[in-house]
């Protein structure tokens, strides 16, 4: 077990050690573009999965990315605003509104499918929004706007040599698996995992399932939204398709469904399969046809909730390591930290 | 004046809505299922009569009818293939793959249709009742509305299935053991979910023009109707259905269509989190 252990951490380590020197080894730009797509989308769709692991879907990331997207985007063209501020600015933008409605629905009980719903209209709102705002703070409406290019400024975030976006992107990514493990192994999530759905055990054991949540939806807000920022910054142009909205909401949600929203490596699997698959499709068919692969992970989508619904890496990882054992080992630890408290 | 008139053309158009409303309430009633892909069903619906009509050129009613069909059929083949293999997963997983047929229908619709605006341009006249000027379009759908509402009130109060759907939407177990076979029954509300969407899509096409991305919004608005009234209330969507039309036509006469559309939007995530058994229903069970 423990040389298995030693073998993961191993090719781990070799693959961080590939990805950091792969920009200097290989001088293809479009690769580096496709990577940094799929570690933009690794990291959104992580942090999606510090939700989506509770059975919180939320089906409104969608506008917390487009709030990280516009507010830099706005907050620099308009008044030259560094898009490093716009960054935290956009973040808590986006963490007050989870704040905001991740109580009102905790508070209320308005989990499931009922939430999912509910995040579904922020969402639609957000691009509402967007449109609405196409005069006054010149958005651009569905046409979309430009990011006002400066050359290559790191005051500005703004660089001609994409590579450093794909360190940024990576360092991201990184942070996200790191804050995915603290949050595995905080006692809170522990407990929660040993009592399920069950708030009153759960505070019983001193925990406050509504506060927790709420917290854990504003973390992902927040950090959503400056996936959303660096986005914008490294395709310099913002739509509400592309970059808001009910559609980008479900492609996140579809990457974690896909790769398998509980586990540490399923989202970023997800979004490593699909975006290839878009890729492919826009490669060898043209970009006309990118709606094909579209309707390929949407059938891809309905399979996978019917046969497997933990997703690829999920149902991969469970044959590996037994559910029995992992489920064991929560329930101990939640038995563990009730007695602590006695 | 000009707030009567938006007021009268909101009724009107509020006939639509209680119709398509009414097909995702009764989805969620009897199957309990949350059906995201309603939308796409009237986009779909959209499509077929302007393939129909326009490029095949069958006379426009028999358009409108062959696409009401057709949308039934997929429909069942969404229950067969979608839903029924997850009656009894949880809620959220049917959700999530009812968000997998928007993507497919929509991308579908994409691929084969490109992204601009088909339409079938029907012009219809602009009546002139005392000072009042209502748009024949929202004339039809009213009254189609409201017929095909009546057909199914008989359908659902006089037929033995159709007291067998209320049946299983009250109380499905005890409706088991009474020799009602739910399968059948959710196939037939399936069936009927269908036709409805299809014969939204007719009313709706003297009205709109049709893109790939039309559906999301009209999915949302019948959530929000089906919410205002309580889920899985009938009447309460029938009324609910009428003030949203009444709401979005001042508000898009009075302020620009985008904010009467966030304001809405804004009253609905209100209800779902105070008030999720409806401004206009009971608590239920």
């Amino acid at each position: 077990m423990k040389q298995i252990k030693n073998l993961k951490r191993g090719i781990l380590l070799f693959l961080l050690a590939l990805l950091i020197v792969w920009p200097f080894l290989f001088q293809s730009k479009y690769l580096l573009h496709i990577l940094i797509l799929i570690f933009i989308w690794s990291y959104v769709t992580t942090v999606w999965s510090y939700m989506g692991r509770f059975g919180l879907v939320s089906l409104g990331h969608g506008a917390f990315f487009g709030i990280g997207v516009y507010t830099t985007a706005i907050l620099f063209n308009l008044h030259h605003v560094s898009p490093w501020l716009g960054m935290f600015v956009g973040g808590l933008v986006a963490a007050a509104i989870a704040v905001v409605l991740g109580y009102g629905c905790f508070k209320f009980g308005v989990i499931g499918h009922y939430f999912a719903i509910a995040t579904l209209v922020l969402s639609e709102i957000s691009t509402l929004v967007i449109i609405a705002l196409r005069d006054a703070l010149q958005t651009g409406g569905r046409l979309g706007l430009t990011i006002r290019s400066v050359g290559t400024s790191p005051l500005y975030l703004q660089f001609d040599n994409k590579m450093y976006f794909y360190f940024l992107a990576l360092a991201l990514l990184l942070l996200a698996l790191f804050i995915w493990k603290k949050i595995d192994e905080s006692k809170a999530q522990m407990a929660l995992k040993a009592v399920g759905e069950d708030e009153e055990a759960a505070l019983s054991l001193g925990i406050d399932v509504v506060k927790y949540k709420t917290a854990v939806f504003a973390l992902s807000a927040f950090l959503t939204a400056v996936g959303g920022t660096v986005y914008v910054q490294f395709t310099m142009f913002a739509d509400p398709t592309t970059c808001t909205g009910v559609g980008l909401s479900l492609g996140i949600v579809f990457k974690a469904i896909i790769g398998g929203m509980y586990t540490l490596w399923g989202p970023t699997i997800g979004s490593l399969l699909i975006v290839i698959l878009e890729e492919y499709t826009r490669l060898f068919l043209g970009s006309a046809y990118v709606s094909y692969s579209h309707i390929i992970y949407g059938l891809l989508i309905i399979v996978l909730i019917r046969f497997l619904p933990k997703g690829l890496h999920g149902t991969v990882s469970e044959i590996f390591q037994g559910r029995r054992k992992r489920e064991a080992k929560t329930l101990l630890a939640g038995r563990q930290l009730a007695e602590n408290r006695d | 004046m000009l707030i009567l008139n938006s007021v009268v053309n909101g009724v009107l158009f509020g006939g639509v809505l209680a119709l398509m409303a009414f097909g995702m309430n009764l989805m969620f009633g009897v199957v309990q299922i949350v059906h995201l892909a309603y939308g796409q069903f009237i986009m779909v619906g959209l499509y077929l009569v302007y393939v129909l009509a326009i490029l095949y050129h069958v006379p426009l009613l028999l358009s409108c009818a062959a696409a009401t069909a057709a949308v039934a059929l997929l429909s069942i083949l969404a229950y067969y293939l979608v839903v029924k293999p997850l009656l009894k997963a949880p809620p959220i997983n049917q959700l999530l793959a009812l968000a997998g047929v928007w993507m497919v229908l929509e991308n579908a619709c994409l691929a084969l249709f490109g992204a601009t605006y088909k339409g079938v341009q029907v012009v219809l006249p602009v009546l002139h009742v005392g000072e009042l000027y209502i748009a024949a379009s929202n004339l039809i759908g009213f009254v189609v509305g409201l017929i095909t509402l009546a057909m199914l009130y008989l359908f659902l109060n006089k037929t033995y299935t159709g007291v067998a759907i209320r049946a299983i939407a009250q109380d499905p177990e005890i409706t088991g053991i009474m020799g009602v076979n739910p399968r059948t029954v959710y196939l037939v509300t399936f069936a009927v979910g269908g036709a409805l969407a299809g014969i939204t899509a007719a009313c709706f096409v003297p009205v709109y023009s049709v893109h790939p991305h039309f559906g999301g919004a009209f999915t949302l608005l019948a959530f929000i109707i089906v919410i205002l009234g309580g889920m899985g209330n009938l009447l309460g969507g029938f009324i609910g259905a009428f003030i949203i039309g009444v709401v979005t036509s001042v508000s898009s006469t009075l302020l620009n269509p985008e904010i009467g559309q966030i304001i809405v939007l804004l009253i609905c995530l209100l209800i779902i989190i105070i008030r999720p058994q409806g401004l206009l229903g009971v608590r239920g069970k």
